[in-house]
């Protein structure tokens, strides 16, 4: 019964979009919100309107994050008879070209249109002459769209996140019904391991195993959580999926609790994104409206319920354990593992907590298979990766780039390299946990395993590239900044430790540093890495570290010539 | 003793009294708490919900929320004191938040941030003595790939510079002048 | 009330046999490492754990190693298993047990030239036993906060090491959680609402919590400048108020008592008291306490051991001076107390008869005592009225 409605949906709107000659794109994701998307859109809308079609000739649609959110308000024309374009910086005016180039007028000889409306058609006439156009077409074949490879954001940007029909169309909830319909929860966890899918978390652990130890645990009740704090601060592609595709985590989610048998589910997200905390929460009314959530899901006998929380700026909430808390209602402090969620979580049941991109990895596997899954990335780390790459690049924005690629590519291909005179100078990746990479070892491949060995981690996302004008031990200092003020105050070492490698670092930045200053920095560092409780502090010091390793000259060059005795 | 929130089977006529003060806002406050049944664990939300409607957190705020959930007072402080999205103070009627996150930061957010403190003479993190501009930070606001970002009143800036948020600041405190003014002249 | 002989007892957990420091222990599965190491007589440091108390995990103290971890492992929330192997000392244990009291101690004034808590601190027991003589980082303390707005104890911030012992005790025990943690990171602190005064929490003056402070941040008020630890005896007793029976120690400087605690091995009540058992004792050197016994004046002038005739004092509040206890009464010594109160309840049992005379025992005295009250009722009287107040 739900199962056929679901299709009947899903082949009416995808009926319906054939129908359209052209369907013109617009990116409403925050960033180009921000750069005004806003008015883009409705100038798309009014110049479409008024150019008075024929039915079913262009519809505009709002959707999500294309990935080059620096050059925002994107636009994308798909037309039927034409090649696919990508058109960057669109204000009102360019809109009006837009439209007018692809969209055809309508003759009218009515008089009675309405004045503004054929103002405005005069405006289209004349928009067509201009040729600023071109200059902001974006090839689909240049290395920033080319390098990468999108599974987790396959359709973002390509739907309305506020439609579930939408969803349906591109073939959302094909995976939980084959699930439901076709495989055990032992096998889905199966499959999930065989994958190779590790957590995009940060952690890295393997996400089959995980959900296979819980499957294993007897209790009545098992929870689910999707891990959507984000505190990574540069950092939005677990904001970017919420907001923009919401079903695609959801249903993640949902597989995720019917693998290791979990009856109800919470989304944690931050309450910074206020957006993402609306389309999800819209997600799952409209999922629970069409059986798909709730008692019976699909119609079968598996029973499945989620709720939203909302975080309020502790980034240690990410934390398993503090998010736990959290979620309970109770200050943000992380406990010792073992025992693991996965044996006591949320109000001492069983719980998984995955991260969003890790849950949005699940319906494509499903869909396609572990083995095409495995194909992609290197032996140890499979899939893709979303990265939030900003900084000083002339690209910055979204990307989704195979396990293993070099971070030259990213740099200088997808980033197209650092703008102005400055030269590259570092990367940074995992924010406050990770470190930072120089030169010399652009080559290395991005994955878990080696980007560890550099003392750096892949963290949730976040890449930042810094150029030649940023000092390190500054900016090691910005992220100890972080650490101190972010830091829960439970463990000695974290509270106490992050306070005192600060105060080495302001010494030896204000240039009243000693020599033995630089080893005492060190030192603490790795008793801060080595005694503190849980992650953050044990990965505070990551910043400092790295930059001690690479960037060694530019502490020494801070540090007075001592006077001869 | 009997107490008239002692037993769970009255607690709901009990709880939709509403405050003595008869501040209507006490009863959104109230919807909220039924929404989650009063349940313990719904605290953050319950506090979310609280700012959102007062503006901040007061301490009869708190002492409300801690006898309508049974939540030891001390706890709902310790909680409210934890997590830096709660704020204990009225903000401005206006208010700048500038990103401060990595991104930000690398292309010089901190620069701004001083350049508004400095004009506005408005210390960061605080309110202006007259009540109208506050300025705050904030941790990432997830638009990165436009960095350096500022919010004003709720509305994301990209790309900005020390002079150019110094002007758009000015704009809606000019504006707010120009309010008083046709107020006092009307 | 030691915790694992009543798991043992309760939940026949099965046992395990676990190694640490070469010596083979068997302990019921699921107990901490740490708390069957300590009930073996193989000290770990530590300072956040309290057997009574849930585990933290924050102080960091009580690493061990563990075959197969890289990682040096906390061994307060470490399960005993089967065949785990333990290590409690060691170069790079002791390295890092060091380096985390250097951190610790950094944010600790290092007053106990002039502290009372010297000599029962447990930072300053691990400091000397760790050899730190100050910190080799810069002193940074991240709290001055100083309350004194309660009779009871001073709650000085300064030293507090945020173990947490106090907040889980109130919340997990006592069941009030009057204290909490505020703000966090550095900045963190052991707080009542809004800071305010302890009166005007929900605080119940138990005191538990300041049995458990391994610090001087919470003390007895009592004891306030009045000596060192080493300088006081401890006098185990049971506690008079009640017939729970609560174990207690009695610090004393000479005859004066200084403060109260419960003996950690008291079989009743371990580290717990009241209120009353824990502060309740002011009355010992109290110069209004009886000391002698007393007879009424009336009564006196009547038998003759007085030429004054009593006269009922102005007790108006405008007279010109209160009237004292010797207004009412003169005291005698015992035998002519003892003599009076004897042929008194004679000559009332010949005249009436036993029935009417009631005996009325105190909580205050012992149970020998109390026994031989109601033997001296029963059988030297020849009545059944007797009773006892039960609870002070
Ligand atoms: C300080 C700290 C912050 C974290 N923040 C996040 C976060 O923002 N988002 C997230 O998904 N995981 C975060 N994690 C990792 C989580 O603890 C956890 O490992 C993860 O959610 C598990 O999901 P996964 O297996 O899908 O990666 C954080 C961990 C630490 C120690
Ligand atoms: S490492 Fe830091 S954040 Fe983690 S428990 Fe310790 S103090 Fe808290
Ligand atoms: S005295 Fe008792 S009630 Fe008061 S804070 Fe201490 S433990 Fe809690
Ligand atoms: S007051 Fe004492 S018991 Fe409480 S946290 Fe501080 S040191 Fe620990
Ligand atoms: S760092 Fe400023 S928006 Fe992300
Ligand atoms: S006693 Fe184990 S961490 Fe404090």
């Amino acid at each position: 019964m739900t199962l056929e409605k679901l299709e009947r949906m899903a082949q009416r709107e995808r009926q319906r979009q054939e129908k359209f000659e052209r369907r013109i794109f617009c990116c409403i994701s925050t960033a180009c919100l921000s750069a005004g998307a806003g008015q883009t859109i409705n100038a798309l809308q009014e110049a479409v309107d008024a150019c008075h079609c024929k039915e079913n000739d262009v519809e505009v649609v709002q959707t999500g994050c294309m990935g080059l959110c620096s050059r925002g308000p994107l636009v994308r024309v798909e037309d039927k008879s034409a090649e696919t374009l990508i058109y960057a910086d669109v204000d009102v005016d360019l809109s009006q070209q837009i439209i007018s180039k692809h969209v055809p007028m309508r003759k009218l000889t009515d008089e009675s249109i309405p004045e503004e409306m054929q103002e405005l058609r005069e405006n289209l006439k004349k928009a067509r002459r201009r040729k600023r156009l071109e200059k902001h077409i974006l090839g689909m074949d240049s290395p920033f769209f080319a390098k990468q490879e999108k599974i987790v954001l396959r359709n973002v940007g390509h739907l309305d996140p506020e439609k579930i029909e939408d969803y349906l169309a591109h073939g959302g909830y094909s995976a939980l019904r084959h699930v439901l319909q076709n495989m055990t929860a032992e096998e889905v966890c199966d499959e999930i391991l065989r994958s190779g899918l590790r957590g995009r978390g940060g952690g890295g652990y393997p996400t089959g195993l995980k959900w296979k130890s819980m499957h294993q645990e007897e209790s009545e009740t098992k929870f689910v959580v999707v891990n959507g704090d984000e505190g990574d601060p540069g950092a939005y592609m677990d904001r970017t999926m919420m907001e923009d595709n919401p079903h695609q985590v959801l249903e993640g989610m949902i597989i995720a609790a019917y693998a290791v048998g979990a009856s109800y589910g919470y989304f944690y997200i931050r309450g910074e994104y206020p957006i993402a905390v609306d389309r999800i929460r819209r997600a799952i009314r409209t999922a629970h409206r069409n059986g798909i959530l709730g008692k019976n899901v699909l119609g079968t006998d598996f029973n499945f319920d989620a709720a939203v929380r909302i975080g309020a700026g502790a980034f240690v909430c990410g934390e398993e354990t503090a998010l736990i808390h959290s979620v309970e209602g109770k200050r943000g402090m992380p406990r010792m593992r073992p025992p693991y969620p996965s044996t006591s979580g949320l109000w001492g049941k069983p719980t998984i907590v995955n991260n969003v991109e890790t849950m949005a990895n699940v319906p494509p596997i499903i869909n396609r298979g572990a083995d095409w899954y495995a194909n992609i990335g290197t032996e140890q780390s499979k899939g893709t990766k979303v990265f939030a790459l900003a900084g000083q690049l002339t690209n910055t924005g979204l990307i989704e780039v195979p396990m293993g690629i070099s971070l030259r590519e990213i740099v200088y291909d997808i980033g197209d390299d650092v703008p102005g005179d400055a030269e590259f100078k570092a990367a940074q990746t995992g924010g406050p946990s990770g470190g930072c990479i120089p030169h010399e070892h652009l080559d290395t491949p991005v994955d878990y395993e080696n980007l560890s060995k550099l003392g750096s981690i892949m963290g949730s996302g976040g890449l930042v590239i810094i150029d030649s004008t940023t000092s390190m031990p500054e900016f090691a200092r910005f992220f100890m900044d972080f650490c101190v003020d972010e830091s829960c105050g439970k463990c000695v070492p974290c509270r106490v430790g992050t306070i005192q490698i600060r105060i080495l670092l302001d010494k030896i930045i204000a240039g009243s540093g000693e020599p033995e200053d630089l080893n005492k920095l060190e030192d603490l560092c790795h008793i801060v890495k080595d005694t503190s409780l849980c992650g953050l502090g044990q990965s505070a010091p990551n910043p400092v570290l790295s930059t001690l390793k690479f960037f060694l000259d530019e502490y020494i060059a801070l540090i007075p010539a001592q006077e001869p005795a | 003793m009997k107490t008239s929130s002692g037993s769970p089977t009255n607690k709901k006529q009990v709880k939709s009294e509403g405050h003595p003060s008869g501040d209507d806002r006490f009863k959104a406050l109230d919807r909220t708490m039924k929404r989650f049944n009063f349940e313990k664990d719904s605290l953050l939300e319950v506090l979310h919900d609280t700012q959102e409607i007062f503006g901040f957190l007061s301490d009869d705020l708190l002492i409300y929320i801690s006898t309508h959930l049974r939540v030891p007072l001390s706890q709902v402080y310790g909680v409210a004191t934890f997590y830096h999205f709660f704020t204990f103070e009225p903000l401005g009627k206006h208010n700048c938040i500038i990103c401060r996150g990595t991104a930000c930061h690398v292309k010089g957010s901190d620069v701004i941030t001083q350049a508004l403190s400095e004009e506005f003479a408005v210390p960061i993190g605080k309110t202006t003595e007259d009540g109208l501009f506050s300025l705050t930070t904030a941790r990432c606001i997830g638009s990165c790939g436009l960095a350096p970002v500022a919010v004003l009143n709720g509305a994301v800036h990209g790309k900005q510079t020390p002079q150019s948020m110094i002007t758009l600041v000015k704009d809606v405190l000019e504006q707010e002048t120009e309010v008083l003014e046709q107020g006092e002249a009307g | 009330m030691s915790g694992v002989s009543f798991n043992e007892a309760i939940l026949e957990l099965p046992m395990v046999t676990l190694t640490i420091d070469g010596k083979k222990i068997e302990a019921p599965a699921n107990t901490h490492v740490l708390q069957v190491a300590l009930k073996n007589g193989i000290e770990i440091p530590h300072l956040c754990y309290h057997p009574e108390l849930s585990v933290s995990g924050g102080c960091r103290l009580c690493i061990v190693e563990v075959e197969g971890y890289s990682q040096p492992v906390p061994s307060c929330g470490l399960a005993c298993t089967d065949g785990l192997v333990i290590t409690t000392q060691g170069e790079r244990l002791y390295e890092l047990r060091k380096n985390v009291l250097d951190l610790f101690i950094s944010d600790h004034p290092l007053d106990c030239v002039i502290c009372e808590k010297a000599g029962a601190c447990l930072l300053q027991e691990y400091a000397y036993e760790y050899g730190i003589k100050e910190t080799t980082y810069t002193p940074t303390i991240s709290s001055t906060l100083y309350q004194d707005d309660n009779p009871f104890f001073i709650r000085d911030h300064q030293y507090c090491i945020l173990c947490g012992r106090c907040v889980r005790m109130c919340d997990e025990i006592v069941g009030v959680h009057a204290i909490d943690f505020a703000k966090r990171g550095f900045e963190t602190n052991i707080a009542t609402p809004y800071d305010g005064p302890m009166i005007e929490s929900t605080c119940v003056f138990c005191g538990n919590c300041v049995q458990v402070c391994p610090t001087a941040a919470l003390m007895p008020v009592s004891r306030k400048d009045k000596g060192r630890e080493w300088e006081l005896d401890h006098k185990t007793t049971i506690c008079g108020y009640c017939g729970v029976g609560c174990q207690l120690e009695y610090a004393l400087k000479g005859d004066e008592i200084l403060y109260a605690q419960a003996s950690p091995d008291g079989p009743v009540n371990g580290e717990l008291l009241c209120t009353k058992g824990r502060y309740g004792w002011d009355f010992v050197l109290s110069p209004e306490r009886l000391t002698r016994p007393l007879i009424r004046r009336d009564l006196a002038y009547e038998l003759g051991l007085t030429s004054e005739p009593w006269e009922q004092p102005d007790t108006s509040p405008l007279a010109d001076r209160q009237p004292k206890i010797e207004d009412y009464f003169i005291p005698v010594d015992w035998e002519m107390a003892l003599d009076l109160v004897a042929s008194r309840l004679a000559a009332t049992v010949n005249e009436h008869d036993p029935d009417s005379v009631v005996g009325l025992a105190s909580a205050r005295c012992t149970n020998e005592e109390n026994y031989l009250f109601q033997k001296f009722i029963r059988a030297g009287i020849g009545t059944n009225n007797v009773d006892h107040c039960a609870r002070l």
